[in-house]
């Protein structure tokens, strides 16, 4: 075969394996921004941190409902409580995913890239 | 409320599933911190008796109930990478966890699904008399198609038994009754929803239920997680000592490699888990 479609090949192989990597790793971050809170269940995101900072702001911080991922309304006790939980999840969440992506783009081989 | 995992285990002459639901217990007790315990047959149990593993089931189980086995009539091929089989699967009996179950509360999970994160905690912790996921999530690219996401061509959708989170209360019972109902009327609900009846499977079985008795319309609340899959075309072909699970992915005719840790994840290749019990058995 010839050498220049030889090491395309290969680099597709690697192309391949970097992005499962890169898929799987987003969904195992998913999976980290899903909270459990009275029942309900949040997906952790901007629009989420952002809705709760601003009832904060307008002095709604005990007894508030918020409707979870399945929009049932979920009763929270203590929102600066759980915004708190929600931000250190989500920033912990994302400087993982940061720093996991970084390295699997700097993997140059298969071999470097399952190691992560 | 007492909480807890349940495991169902009925050996066949080509796959040890005892086996796997001590890998499968263990992982899902040291990461979830709850109880397990095993539903399976006298026959098994004599296999786990003869293999001198009995006292690790009763270091990972608080219960093994036995029940009487399920007819092994049900034969699918089972792939191990490119190799294939035609394996019994017995598994017809799962509609009875409702009965079985020691718990209040009760995270049902296959034996080939490895739970290695704390993903599902929040879900069992949550409001609902029944949770099952509605979709797979494929861990190679691109290989699902509608019949992994619909029951059939024209029928509902298809959700996964592989995780199913349950209240022991009477709305549970009326699913679980509905079950074993659709199951005894396999080849009629075939027809109805046009999905080939061979073999039986309990995905379809609960789907048909969930989709009934979700007033006959798609209602995803209550929905778990979609379930983490590799293939049984997939080859599991290393397990490191922290727990990362190195796959060769099935991509057509080719292969793929690719490695995951912390996600909990179905490994539909069973042999492939036999083959590396040892590593498994040390990550529990």
């Amino acid at each position: 075969m010839d050498e220049r479609l030889t090491k395309a090949l290969d680099f597709a192989k690697y192309k391949q394996s970097f992005n499962l990597q890169r898929k799987n790793l987003k969904e195992k971050i998913d999976g980290q921004l899903t909270y459990g809170h009275n029942g309900g269940i949040f997906k952790i995101d901007r629009s989420l941190i952002t809705f709760v900072q601003l009832l904060i702001d307008r002095q709604r911080v005990e007894n508030v409902p918020l409707l979870d991922s399945n929009d049932n309304p979920i009763l929270i006790k203590d929102l600066i409580l759980f915004r708190d939980e929600i931000l250190d999840r989500y920033m912990t969440s994302v400087y993982e995913y940061s720093e996991q992506y970084e390295n699997i783009k700097k993997a140059r081989s298969v071999e470097k890239l399952l190691e992560l | 409320m007492k909480t807890g995992i349940v495991i169902f285990a009925h050996n066949s002459r080509k796959v040890d599933y005892s086996l796997m639901s001590l890998i499968s217990g263990g992982l899902a007790k040291k990461h979830l911190k709850i109880s397990v315990s095993l539903i399976t047959d006298q026959s098994t149990v004599e296999w786990i008796n003869k293999s001198q593993s009995m006292q690790k089931f009763n270091n990972v189980f608080e219960n093994i109930i036995l029940t009487d086995r399920p007819s092994a009539e049900n034969y699918r091929n089972l792939n191990d990478g490119e190799l294939v089989d035609n394996v019994p699967f017995v598994n017809g009996n799962r509609s009875s966890v409702w009965h079985l179950t020691p718990y209040d509360k009760t995270l049902l999970i296959d034996s080939d699904y490895f739970i290695f994160s704390e993903r599902l905690k929040p879900y069992i912790e949550s409001d609902h008399d029944i949770m099952i996921s509605s979709a797979m999530n494929d861990l190679g690219e691109n290989r699902a198609g509608t019949l992994d996401k619909y029951v059939s061509d024209t029928g509902p959708n298809l959700y996964w038994a592989t995780n199913v989170i349950f209240k022991k209360n009477k709305n549970s019972k009326i699913f679980f009754d509905l079950v074993d109902f659709i199951k005894d009327n396999y080849y009629y609900y075939a027809e109805l929803f046009r999905f080939y009846p061979k073999p039986y499977r309990n995905d379809i079985a609960f789907s048909i239920a969930k989709h009934i008795l979700d007033g006959f319309s798609l209602d995803l609340e209550g929905s778990l997680p979609p379930i983490s899959t590799t293939i049984d075309r997939d080859i599991l072909v290393e397990v490191s000592d922290k727990g990362r699970l190195k796959f060769l992915m099935n991509q057509g005719s080719d292969y793929v490699a690719m490695s995951i840790e912390n996600t909990d994840i179905h490994v539909m290749n069973k042999q492939s888990i036999i083959r590396h019990k040892e590593s498994l058995l040390e990550l529990i």
